[in-house]
């Protein structure tokens, strides 16, 4: 060893893990024999003990318990201020999924709604195929009482198909409603079967029936293309109609 | 024989702390600062500002536990770095780096021995003279290189006193110096191996006029 590596470990040679720790032998044995390298020894050691003494002296220094003091009241309170922090973020989570859950909730219940309302209404074939007769029009016309509005209120089609009076069904001359088109206009139009209260008949000009014990009686309306009724028939049942 | 919570390592603690229990966190206190408080006394020589330190880093500890990284170092080493930035920005805010001999019982010992060597004593035969505040001529040496040591200490460069302190009175590793102070291993090396050197520099310019004014008077 030479005077220049023992000037680069001579300061580590009681630390382990260094390189003077490793070679400390052979530094103590150049400056036993370098007498520079040796007062420097000398020196490093007496810097040494001083250090040691130094630390000693500072061993049992603690801070003062005002510090301790002061550094619990700060952990409590960090620690209430986290809790009610943690508090609050699980409330915001909880209202977020709330509020989620209502806006999906209104979401699809107004999707419900506006396919409902969307949806045409299932109109029970009322009107209906094309006349399967010719409608035979009487040249009588009508009371001028009777309105469209009133037939519009007292009547009820019958759903289904109209067909031509059958053998249980006796039927009168269709008589022309005040308003009606000129008969010629009437082809292509429907005869629609509804049923109207007995009363309504005198609003259509025709005379009232004897009661039959029901309040209502079946006509045939003549309705043209446009679906304004042209004409009116009376229907009598050979046994009563209880469709409606 | 160590009890079982002397027995904790410092990383259970510390989780223990970040789930709110206070019981870790005293702990954990009383087994770190008092090396933290030793540093910052040594690199201040004020009390006062030790506290001061040691006090805002277990604070920050407090605060931000959550980053310190058990991957990076220790969690002495990770405290030591804390302290120095704080006594970093201190002196930044202060502008001035304060010497080291302000110890009021350390100038308080000095003055007894001094009187007491000054009122004369009764020998045991041996030549070493006891009273009630006096003490022995190699405690007295012994005293005065202590300060002397601790005011050298106190006029090295920043980066250098730090080595001294980590590794020579805080008896750290260079590893665990090095992870305090954020620099190579081989780097707080040389810096412990330049410190030293200037300390003996200073300890040895200051023999020659102690001796020739002890003979003179």
């Amino acid at each position: 060893m030479d005077c220049v590596q023992f000037r680069e470990i001579y300061h580590e040679l009681d630390r382990p893990g260094t390189s003077g720790f490793i070679f400390r032998e052979r530094a103590l044995a150049h400056a036993e024999a370098c007498a520079g390298c040796g007062a420097l020894l000398t020196d490093g050691e007496a810097l040494d003990f001083a250090l040691r003494n130094l630390a000693q002296q500072r061993d049992g220094s603690v801070a003062s318990p005002r510090v301790e003091a002061a550094l619990l009241r700060e952990f409590q309170r960090v620690k209430h201020v986290g809790q009610q922090r943690r508090i609050y973020r699980q409330l915001a989570i909880l209202s977020t999924a709330a509020v989620i859950l209502l806006a999906l909730g209104l979401g699809v219940h107004y999707r419900i709604v506006s396919k409902a309302r969307n949806t045409p209404p299932q109109v029970a074939s009322t009107v209906v195929k094309p006349a399967a007769e010719t409608p035979v029009i009487s040249a009588t016309p009508a009371s001028p009482n009777s309105s469209k509005a009133a037939l519009a209120s007292n009547t009820q089609s019958k759903p289904a198909s109209v067909n031509p009076p059958d053998d249980n069904e006796y039927a009168e001359e269709f008589v022309p409603l005040p308003y009606a088109d000129d008969p010629a206009a009437l082809e292509g139009g429907a005869i629609v079967r509804v049923t109207l209260p007995r009363s309504a008949l005198a609003s259509f000009g025709l005379p009232l029936t004897e009661s039959d014990g029901t309040d209502r009686v079946a006509a045939d309306l003549v309705v043209s293309q446009d679906g304004t009724p042209q004409a009116i028939r009376l229907v009598s049942q050979a046994t009563p109609n209880s469709e409606f | 024989m160590k009890t079982e919570t002397e027995l904790i390592d410092d990383g259970l603690l510390l989780r223990r702390m970040l789930a709110g229990d206070e019981d870790s966190f005293t702990f954990l206190y009383r087994r770190r600062h008092p090396a933290i408080y030793r540093f910052a006394l040594h690199m201040s020589g004020n009390v006062a500002l030790a506290e001061d330190v040691t006090q805002e880093v277990f604070m920050t500890l407090i605060r931000d536990a959550k980053k310190f990284d058990p991957a990076r170092g220790t969690l002495s080493g990770f405290l030591f770095g804390i302290a120095r930035n704080h006594l970093r920005r201190r002196w930044e805010q202060d502008r001035h780096s304060t010497a080291l001999p302000n110890d009021a019982d350390e100038l308080d010992t000095l003055l007894a021995v001094c009187a007491g060597a000054g009122k004369g004593s009764h020998s045991n035969g041996n030549g070493n003279g006891r009273g009630p505040f006096l003490v022995s001529r190699d405690e007295f040496a012994s005293l005065e290189t202590v300060g002397r040591v601790r005011q050298a200490i106190g006029t090295l460069p920043q980066n250098y006193r730090e080595a001294v302190i980590l590794c020579e009175l805080e008896e750290m590793s260079y590893e665990e110096a090095a992870a305090a102070l954020n620099c190579p291993v081989g780097t707080v090396r040389s810096r412990l191996h330049r410190a030293r050197a200037l300390l003996a520099e200073k300890l040895h310019d200051e023999q020659p006029l102690r001796r020739a004014s002890a003979v003179g008077g």
